[in-house]
């Protein structure tokens, strides 16, 4: 009898905690956050990102705020096709490969035109958007867990040129190209990983 | 006792909340939940933030004739929904809309002005479709229409306002930098409709 009781209790508790459902919640913290978090918890997404913008800084400004806009721009293509499921082949392969790639250049300091350095981070863009769009949840809200992923990815470019500033002092040069050498051997840890 | 547990548990049944498309956030409602609806609805504020950022970052000079072409959009959509015109695709085109005007902002190329006011009137007249209202009686949705006007046209006012005062480089890149940050968000948020 007690133990009814309290289970009707329980049960008067709960449906007064009832909260409204709603059709679009425009939900900003699960699906925003959702997507923020999701290439922060992908270490083959974090080391790529930041390494564009560690490479940036050697480009110096303005080529250096170009790669940043070029990514997410073409991320989006990628995005599309993963969200289609296009087929693509090996692209988890092309994201542990982009970290073994713009590791390299951060590490060797490599300052190549513009365009081409432009063209080496939207090609391997694409790879990182396709990953994005093929793994979006279902049942979530798509708007804020795009934005959420977008921001993420933008901001850990900006964090990278944020490293990079510090090219201008011989020590944080030296810190530099190291970051892009161990950014370079953390791509061949994914690779073997893959293989 | 078991007829007042009984009656307790139901009245949470008799007094159900409205359903409504997406509102601001939970107990806003009315001309304040208009007015905060196009800020808390992630694809509105990032077409409206767009849109102001391209203004104020091509052509502030005519943000006077660009910006009534937005409100005139916005009005005429309200006056269609009023009207009782069923929106179709609206969510769909503000989101391609969204798309082209980030990608703008992004690409930095100098626009004409004549073509700015019609990307406005379209981002305006979308922006109004996909907002309809979730109000129970026609007052009520007035009102909330009346609150969403303000709120989209104070929001791009005050983007194109801090926009325009952006004038150093680091700033500018900035801007472009949010601008295919937005793209690749409608972008994606677009095919994700499409294809569901």
């Amino acid at each position: 009898m007690r133990m009814a009781r309290t289970s009707l209790r329980a049960a008067v508790l709960l449906l007064l905690g009832a909260m409204p459902a709603a059709a679009h919640t425009g939900n900003l913290s699960g699906g925003f956050l959702g997507g923020f978090a999701h290439p922060l918890f992908g270490p083959d997404h974090v080391v790529a990102m930041v390494a564009v913008g560690l490479w940036g800084a050697f480009l110096g400004p303005p080529p250096m705020f170009i790669l940043p806009i070029v990514f997410p721009l073409v991320m989006a293509i990628g995005g599309v096709l993963g969200i289609l499921a296009v087929p693509l082949p090996a692209a988890e392969l092309a994201i542990a490969a982009s970290a073994i790639v713009l590791g390299l250049m951060v590490a060797s300091a490599a300052r190549p035109p513009l365009w081409v350095a432009a063209t080496i981070v939207a090609a391997f863009a694409i790879f990182h958007g396709y990953a994005h769009g093929a793994e979006l949840p279902a049942g979530t809200d798509a708007a804020a867990y795009s934005i959420g992923f977008v921001t993420a990815t933008g901001l850990l470019h900006l964090a990278g040129i944020a490293l990079g500033l510090t090219v201008r002092w011989p020590v944080g040069r030296i810190g530099v190209r190291g970051t892009g050498a161990a950014i370079a051997g953390a791509g061949v840890v994914f690779l073997w990983r893959l293989a | 006792m078991r007829r007042l547990v009984g009656l307790v548990m139901a009245l949470p049944v008799l007094l159900p909340e409205q359903a409504s498309a997406h509102p601001a956030f939970a107990g806003a409602t009315g001309f304040y939940g208009g007015l905060l609806h196009p800020l808390f609805v992630p694809t509105h504020a990032i077409a409206i933030l767009s849109l102001g950022l391209l203004i104020g970052q091509q052509m502030p000079h005519w943000r006077w004739p660009i910006a009534l072409a937005y409100a005139a959009g916005l009005g005429t959509g309200f006056a269609a929904m009023i009207c009782a015109f069923p929106p179709r695709f609206s969510a769909e085109a503000l989101l391609a809309a969204t798309a082209v005007v980030a990608a703008l902002v992004a690409l930095a190329r100098g626009l004409p002005w004549p073509t700015a006011c019609v990307l406005a009137l379209a981002v305006g007249t979308a922006l109004a479709l996909d907002s309809s209202p979730g109000g129970i009686s026609v007052r009520e949705a007035n009102v909330i229409i009346v609150g969403t006007f303000c709120g989209a046209v104070i929001l791009l006012w005050v983007t194109l306002e801090v926009a325009t005062v952006f004038r150093r480089e680091w700033q500018k890149l900035g801007v472009r930098i949010l601008g295919s940050w937005m793209a690749a968000s409608a972008v994606l948020v677009l095919t994700w409709q499409l294809a569901r």
